[in-house]
């Protein structure tokens, strides 16, 4: 063990209670067959949820020990057991858990850590769930719902594409950032003219005086006009025959004007978050601690913030899909209640991602016949588009089975982040995603696509946590030319990378940690100083030994550095965390600080003070040793041959590769050798099966997903690492569709 | 000429101008000091220079006696504030994951191990806040930062799990005082039956759906449900077309885009407008319960970028979090420990600013802060040792609801019983609160 008594152990991370529950220890034989006997109860077992926030960080999911002994199948009674615990454990804050806390802990370890309750064959599946939408998401499914998804879609006028699409030359282009299409609906009244004033031109009160006239298209009824327009926030009226001010009836934000009336509030922005993205005032996702995805289902919770901006944006969509109402093909002049009704029938399947119910139909068509836009809207703030299900239907034996569509939903969603096609749809309408042959054929159908690549890109730049290149402080005298398009295209080379390796070179998962050699566009190329590809993004070799594979990517090394300073704890815990999910417990209490250092000394002897100070060490020397190795790749993720003017020491010590309490050491010289050590091992590639897995589903640990990952992990060390077929397994396999 | 109709919300250029006296256009209630009808968190990450790891005592401690005694260089800015607030000496979060920033925050508002529970702000605004417009107002100044999200904030709406403050002032103010906001001005909102209707058919297929599901998922659709109750309630109160309860808010937000929303040099003025904003909201009865989070914890905000402050230093990056770590003891020749103590002593300031704006205001025979409980939080008590058993919380304001003015050595009791006396002197008559209060807090409350 790496503490002597003495020495406090660290503390305990405490995890959400229904989050983490044990899992499968590692000398266990799997099966993922169907159940068989009583399987222990981990999800009612509040021993389980007590066991995951302050036994598991040292000893294991599933027992199998780390920086603590393995505890699976331990031979004493319950009772002496609790009592262990009560007097003893945790091992830095004894008395901690005492009575009851100890009792259910040590009821827990007896009955559901045994070799019998954690074989997978006894396990029950996982949770079923509902997922609420998370941003991107909802802007790509809005996008296809209403058109910009399909390239083909001609128009004759802006209103005929997609909210926030103008119509050039016929076809539905994406409008610019800084380019806005103001659209009034005079509602039969007939008018002289109508233009915009506001902050940007002095309010003037007529067209004369520098009003923005909107022309009148007679076959829409519809007064529009389309600029450019500054970025920032605005505020504006619209006047009617140069006499009347109005509030913009389609502005989503609006505030007082002063006279007890509203004006209208434009965001124009080229950074995101512009009026035209529909998720501009949506709240960020919650990520959990140890969960670097957007797609944590169970950690999202809707507020009266989310509502107010489901409601504004849904409004706008609504709006805008009423007015396209007369494009789908229907005898819309002969029955327009029932070519209304169809409409919105239409529109809810597709955004339900099923087929109504009776009831349901029901009530949309009488929406429908009230008004076809508060229909649409209905639908848009519907929880049924809002929240993907994961529910099934009951087997009758305590277990569910996704429906098709549920199947179909979750497919696209996993391998290309939005809602079905229309293929899928009637795939799940025929019933072909209720078999594993159908299942399998629509997943390589999806995987070929190019929308595949995309969402790998975005899973790469998740799990490797490179987003925060976009916004992370850096000095800007320090780091001159770290502008945002920099940044955007050193974002763009994590997924481009990524994507290429899979998709492409056929690469397998060690590729993408040792390769010589990375996928740069010109500014990224500049930025590196590499010679620059023609004509888009291409492969770039390093040539120099000095990178490889994703460790040489200046979106991790950034993200993992202060705006002024190399950080080797947070590139070590990168590689602890990232890449080999191997979490470590907060500092101890009293652990105090950094002590004191020569500020003109490297980072690397500022730093040498936690793995010199025993009380640091016991965690420490995990974290540190690694990220040293790092060290001349400076805070924006540049080679530097000096710090200060002084040279750099980059060895690195990877110490317990494979498993924390494993006693291994390995040190490196180069940032190729350590990545050659990560990829050969067998905690790397595992752990990738993992953070994908979570990604997908949604669940940050369970011990159903435990056992699945098991034949998981077999198949991807077995097939060398074949991510695409990873992919395709996480899908196919049976605990995907079975659920409790 | 047209400047008159230029919104109150400064968007281009303009210089800021203190904000007026709010007209409040309330009618008076008969009492003069009545008891607290509001609570405001106000948080900054990464604590205080508080006992040293070699023991020197803490520096945020005032001396004297209960109710004579003087405060200290990380006080000082709230002296004019003193007689109207109390401060404590050995309140404590338990020994939990006491050496760290984010065990700290969990327990911070929720005083349950690992945030496994509802806090305070939220069980309040279901409770005291639920008639107001908005039942819970969340604001933040660079809280998001970098995807900060789960322990990074400290509003827990469920057990584990938290809730994101609003960074944008702009977005916020729109959504406050905008058309579908509380304080929509004048004649009834054209689109209002609509969104009733859709609302309404909303909450009867997710009444369909929860059917469907277990206890935790059902959680998070009553929590759905609630949120769609409350905008609809809003809606209904303002749809009505009744007199606008408020005039002319005005928050200075000039130059905060979505391009500079995260910039830290423009973290001082952010935070200004999220008070202002807070204050605002408030006066116009918009909402009741309100926390306002400035960054969070183990924070990488560059305070060194603040212009005009003693810490500003354009050649030197100096964080929170970094400065936090000053060493094992109070010395000044360390740059750490000068440029943290300066750090603490402007959180301070700008707490004083929160309590300046609610002094301000008259309301009902006294002023607003007489009739607010008005909290100062950060998730640890030194920033260099992580402990979290003499807590740096300052109470202000509710005077009539608590007894002010008063330094109280509490010898260690739990701060979830301090959270429990908010909540009494709120008139939320909870029987306990996180898991381990005893009772309210004795001789807090009048």
């Amino acid at each position: 063990m790496h503490y002597a008594t003495g020495v406090r152990r660290p503390s305990l991370v405490s995890l959400a209670r229904w989050l983490a529950l044990a899992s499968l220890a590692w000398l266990i034989a799997c099966s993922d067959d169907g159940p068989s006997g009583d399987g222990f109860d981990f999800a009612a077992s509040a021993g389980a949820a007590r066991y995951a926030e302050l036994c598991q960080v040292c000893h294991g999911e599933a027992g199998e020990g780390g920086l603590g002994p393995a505890v699976v199948d331990l031979a004493m009674s319950e009772a002496e057991l609790a009592e262990v615990i009560d007097v003893t454990m945790p091992k830095n804050d004894p008395g901690r858990c005492t009575g009851a806390c100890a009792t259910e802990i040590a009821a827990f370890m007896k009955r559901g850590l045994t070799s019998s309750a954690l074989r997978c064959d006894a396990v029950p599946p996982s949770a079923r769930q509902l997922r609420l939408l998370t941003r991107r998401e909802y802007r790509a499914t809005v996008q296809d719902l209403f058109g910009a998804g399909a390239p083909a879609m001609t128009c004759a006028r802006a209103t005929d594409c997609a909210y926030r699409d103008g119509c050039a030359a016929g076809r539905c282009e994406p409008s610019a950032c800084d380019r806005h299409t103001f659209v009034y609906d005079p509602q039969g009244r007939g008018l002289r003219s109508v233009h915009v004033a506001g902050s940007w031109n002095g309010w003037p009160g007529t067209v004369a005086a520098g009003g923005w006239a909107l022309t009148y298209d007679a076959a829409t009824q519809l007064w529009t006009g389309s600029f450019t327009l500054p970025e920032g926030d605005d505020a504006y009226k619209l006047v009617l025959d140069e006499r009347d001010w109005v509030a913009d009836p389609r502005a989503t934000a609006s505030i007082p004007d002063g006279f007890g009336g509203m004006n209208s509030l434009l965001r124009l922005s080229c950074s995101g978050g512009g009026a035209d993205d529909p998720v501009a005032g949506f709240p960020a996702e919650a990520r959990p601690a140890g969960f670097p995805f957007d797609t944590a289902a169970a950690a999202q919770a809707v507020t009266a913030t989310h509502v107010d901006a489901y409601l504004a944006t849904a409004e706008r969509l609504a709006d805008h899909a009423a007015a396209a109402a007369p494009a789908w093909p229907c005898d819309w002049s002969g029955d327009r209640a029932g070519c209304a009704r169809g409409y919105v029938a239409d529109v809810a399947r597709r955004a339900f991602r099923r087929p109504l119910t009776d009831l349901e139909r029901a009530r949309y068509d009488a929406l429908a016949d009230a008004d076809l836009g508060t229909a649409l809207h209905a639908i848009l703030i519907s929880p049924n588009f809002l929240y993907r299900s994961e529910l099934g239907v009951a087997q009758g034996d305590g277990r569910y089975r996704l429906t098709g569509w549920e199947v179909a939903t979750a497919l696209s969603y996993t391998l290309w982040g939005t809602t079905p096609d229309a293929a899928l749809l009637t795939a799940a309408e025929r019933g072909d995603l209720d078999g594993a042959a159908g299942l399998e054929r629509e997943a390589r159908r999806l995987l070929a696509d190019p929308r595949a690549r995309a969402q790998l890109g975005t899973f790469a730049l998740q799990w490797l946590g490179g987003e925060a290149v976009l916004t992370a402080d850096k000095r800007p005298d320090l780091f001159p030319g770290f502008d945002d398009a920099t940044r955007a295209a050193l974002a763009r080379e994590t997924r481009d990378f990524v994507s290429h390796v899979v998709f492409d070179g056929g690469g397998g998962f060690a590729e993408l940690l040792t390769a010589d050699y990375t996928v740069v566009d010109a500014t990224a190329a500049r930025f590196y100083g590499l010679a620059a590809p023609t004509g888009g993004p291409g492969v770039a070799p390093y040539g120099d030994g000095r990178r490889a594979g994703v460790f040489g990517h200046a979106s991790v090394l950034a993200s993992t550095a202060h705006s002024d300073q190399t950080s080797p704890i947070r590139r070590g815990l990168w590689v602890r965390r990232n890449l080999l999910c191997q979490e470590l417990p907060p500092p101890p209490p009293f652990a105090g600080g950094v002590p004191d250092v020569d500020p003109n000394a490297t980072t690397r002897d500022r730093f040498a003070q936690h793995t010199a100070n025993p009380a640091c060490r016991s965690c420490h020397q995990y974290i540190d040793g690694v990220g040293f190795g790092f060290e001349q790749l400076d805070p924006v993720g540049r080679w530097r041959d000096t710090e200060q003017g002084h040279p750099i020491d980059a060895t690195g010590e990877l110490t317990d590769l494979e498993h924390l309490g494993s006693e291994t050491s390995a040190t490196y010289r180069t940032i190729p050798e350590l990545a050659r050590l990560v990829a050969g091992s067998r905690a790397a590639p595992a752990c990738f099966v993992r953070q994908y897995y979570r990604f997908a589903r949604g669940v940050q640990d369970s011990l159903a997903g435990r056992c699945a990952r098991r034949a998981l992990e077999q198949r991807f060390a077995d097939s060398g690492g074949d991510v695409r077929q990873l992919m395709l397994d996480t899908l196919l396999s049976r605990d995907f569709v079975v659920r409790r | 000429m047209s400047l008159s109709r230029r919104a109150f919300l400064r968007l281009g250029g303009a210089a800021a101008v203190a904000a007026p006296f709010l007209s409040l256009g309330r009618r008076a209630d008969a009492a003069a000091a009545g008891p607290a009808r509001r609570l405001i968190v106000f948080y900054f990450p990464d604590g205080v220079v508080g006992p040293s790891q070699d023991g020197e005592p803490s520096l945020w401690d005032p001396t004297g006696s209960e109710t004579s005694f003087s405060l200290p260089v990380q006080l000082a800015p709230l002296e004019r504030h003193k007689a109207r607030c109390v401060f404590f000496r050995g309140l404590s979060m338990g020994p939990t994951d006491q050496g760290s920033h984010p065990g700290g925050a969990k327990k911070l508002l929720t005083a349950v191990d690992g945030g496994n529970g509802v806090s305070i702000d939220q069980r309040l605004a279901a409770s005291v806040g639920a008639g107001a417009p908005f039942r819970h107002l969340y604001l933040g100044a660079q809280a998001n930062q970098n995807n900060a999200s789960g322990d990074k904030h400290i509003s827990y709406v469920a057990p584990g799990i938290t809730t994101a403050p609003e960074d944008d002032p702009v977005a916020a103010f729109a959504r406050l005082f905008g058309s579908a906001g509380g304080g929509g001005g004048g004649g009834g909102d054209p689109r209002a039956p609509r969104r009733l209707t859709v609302i309404d058919n909303a909450g009867q297929e997710l009444d369909q759906l929860r059917r469907e599901l277990d206890t935790r998922d059902q959680r998070r659709l009553d929590l759905h449900l609630e949120a769609l109750r409350e905008v609809e309630a809003r809606i209904m109160a303002t749809a009505g077309g009744g007199p606008a309860t408020c005039d002319h808010p005005v928050v200075d937000t000039s130059g905060v885009t979505a391009a500079t929303l995260y910039a830290p040099e423009r973290f001082p003025q952010i935070l200004r407008a999220q008070t202002d904003l807070m204050v605002q909201a408030m006066a116009c009865g918009l909402t009741k319960v309100g926390v306002l989070q400035g960054s969070h914890h183990t924070s990488e905000l560059i305070m060194s970028r603040f212009a005009g402050t003693p810490m500003y230093d354009p050649g030197f990056d100096m964080r929170s979090h970094q400065a936090s770590h000053y060493g094992p003891h109070h010395d000044p020749a360390r740059r750490e420990y000068r440029d943290y103590l300066a750090q603490r002593v402007w959180w301070v300031k700008q707490f004083a600013y929160l309590l300046d704006q609610l002094a301000a205001r008259p309301e009902d025979g006294g002023t607003m802060l007489d009739h607010s409980l008005v909290l100062l939080a950060t998730e640890v008590c030194d920033g260099n040792t992580h402990r979290h058993d003499d807590m740096p919380f300052v109470l202000a304001g509710g005077a009539g609801t608590i007894r002010p003015g008063r330094l109280l050595d509490v010898g260690g009791r739990r701060h979830a019983d301090l959270l429990l006396a908010l909540a009494h002197g709120l008139g939320d008559p909870l029987g306990s609160f996180g898991d381990a209060s005893s009772g309210p807090l004795p001789g807090l409350l009048a």
